[in-house]
């Protein structure tokens, strides 16, 4: 096995505390993305 | 008073029956086709298939929620499609073949003033010789009943572990040209996961086996990503995931062959190798259905509507790699000759895939197929519905909602493992799904603002609150429809 994932990075990943705020985070964050519309691509023109 | 016809109750059907019923008056019938009598909820069926839930948690009945809803439906699955009626049917009508109760065996003209086809796909094992879900060591995880196999499957595997044997486990893409490998990656991960709660990881092989080019392609050609204060490229993600959780990775090959224990794949430099295990998951490709479609005549019109899966707005013309672009894509998968026909999610033909295509030095095509599951389905068939609410209410055709994949966001939750405390997820936001080169010249087709990664616990916990989130939505609980697509 290779370590690649530091034990830092590690901690944070996996610490409840610090990921309850990511939960959070992230949550707000898809939700822009997701619900922040759609439409085309094209140039309709009339 | 308009009828609307939905084939289908999968993520995208569902979703259309449940928009129609709540916007249009009980004047307007809508009426679900559907082979299924569950709704499930497909992406926790790796959940169901390393035995971290049971099948009955992501699934629910549809006919006593349709009935209280006043929705329409019939367990039988379309046979053909005649959308000018014939000599005795003026409507248009899909025939339809009931598969179980009283009727079962019995055909019915389902006559419609709105079809939305929503199938999605076949489930094309048969493309794979000796591919069968529970068979030749093999399982699958696209259905609950194959979840299910496959987790009685690794459950003797990881018992002859700890009686002693050591195991090779084999995860992936089960053709040249499978899509899906989003579910194939989440998979693996929760194996890797299982045999180490286990305490077994040290008498397991795990490969990962993938028509992939490169790591982390999952059929959008890849995607570079903000990961925390620097950007990073999903190959990269992902190699360093399997690298610290020591599996092993085979790209660029099609298998085309699976006999008891060893899968045989072609790769990119047309080679013919094979490779042995004791448990595999591979994903099969996907087709449509087959469906024939008829005139008023009965003079077959199925390359009016079908090309595989169904024809949309998209442009099919067949161009080269270097001149695909986003505008090939479909925005409001209305079929152009019967323009009351509809079809999202999975059903529509896409115009050719997102990852560069890529063919073996025998010249056999190797690379994924575009994937149009989970997010993309919800809001396509959302578009959908509203476009045919508008349209039965203003009087006339209306096509104001639009969602083309070149301009829209998908969220891609994948687990990583199981567990509130131990449990680990890969959240991945992309837009928009199909890149935009024009648009994102510098960030390979996408904005890094809105294309990020994170790894850690806050993704398992936010694929389970998804998991909870979307069956309460597709309950029709109080509210349902707060929750976007």
């Amino acid at each position: 096995m290779t370590q690649r994932i530091s034990k830092y990075q590690r901690f944070v990943m996996m610490n409840p505390i610090i990921q309850f705020f990511k939960f959070i985070y992230l949550s707000i964050r898809i939700m822009v993305v997701v619900a922040g519309g759609h439409g085309g691509t094209r140039k309709h023109v009339k | 008073m308009s009828k609307i016809v939905i084939l289908g109750a999968g993520i995208s059907g569902h979703v259309a029956a449940t928009h129609l019923r709540r916007k249009l008056s009980k004047e307007h019938e809508v009426v679900v086709v559907s082979p299924n009598s569950n709704y499930q909820w497909i992406p926790s069926n790796i959940w169901v298939g390393v035995g971290r839930m049971k099948s009955k948690e992501i699934l629910f009945p549809l006919a006593p929620l349709y009935k209280k809803k006043g929705i329409g439906y019939k367990q039988a699955k379309a046979v053909s499609f005649f959308p000018e009626g014939d000599m005795t049917e003026s409507s248009p009508y899909v025939l339809a073949e009931y598969v179980a109760g009283s009727s079962k065996g019995e055909k019915e003209k389902v006559t419609y003033d709105y079809l939305i086809n929503a199938t999605g796909p076949k489930l094309n094992f048969e493309a794979t010789e000796g591919l069968v879900p529970g068979k030749n060591k093999t399982y699958s995880v696209c259905t609950y009943t194959h979840a299910d196999h496959a987790w009685e499957g690794l459950k003797d595997v990881i018992n002859q572990m700890k009686a002693g044997k050591k195991a090779k486990i084999l995860i992936g893409t089960g053709h040249a040209k499978s899509t899906c490998q989003g579910a194939a990656f989440e998979y693996v991960l929760n194996v890797e996961q299982e045999l180490r709660r286990h305490n077994v990881r040290n008498m397991a092989e795990v490969t990962w086996i993938s028509n992939e080019y490169q790591l982390g392609d999952f059929g959008m050609d890849g995607v570079l990503m903000s990961y925390g204060s620097m950007s990073m490229k999903s190959s990269e993600m992902v190699e360093m995931i399997f690298e610290d959780r020591d599996i092993k990775w085979i790209l660029g090959a099609g298998v085309n062959k699976v006999e008891d224990g060893v899968a045989h794949y072609e790769n990119l430099d047309g080679e013919q190798k094979s490779e042995s295990y004791d448990f595999a998951m591979l994903i099969p490709s996907f087709s449509g259905h087959g469906f024939k479609a008829y005139d008023k005549h009965k003079v077959d019109i199925t390359d009016k509507l079908f090309k595989g899966f169904m024809i949309v707005d998209a442009d099919y013309t067949a161009k080269p790699y270097d001149e695909w672009s986003v505008q090939d894509w479909p925005e409001t998968y209305q079929n152009p000759t019967y323009k009351n026909i509809f079809a999202p999610g999975i059903a529509f033909a896409p115009p050719h895939a997102i990852s560069k295509p890529r063919k073996s030095k025998n010249g056999t095509d190797i690379s994924p197929a575009p994937p149009r599951t989970g997010m993309p389905s919800g809001i396509t068939a959302k578009l959908v519905a509203d476009n045919i609410i508008d349209s039965i209410k203003s009087g006339k055709e209306s096509l104001h909602h639009k969602g083309s994949l070149g301009n829209m966001g998908a969220a891609c939750i994948a687990s990583a493992g199981f567990g509130m405390t131990k449990g680990s997820g890969i959240s991945i936001t992309t837009y928009p799904i199909v890149p935009d080169y024009n648009k994102y010249p510098n960030t390979q087709g996408r904005s890094l603002s809105k294309t990020f990664g994170n790894i850690g616990l806050a993704g398992h916990w936010l694929k389970l609150a998804l998991h909870y989130a979307f069956i309460y939505k597709a309950k029709m609980r109080p509210f349902w429809w707060l929750i976007p697509e």
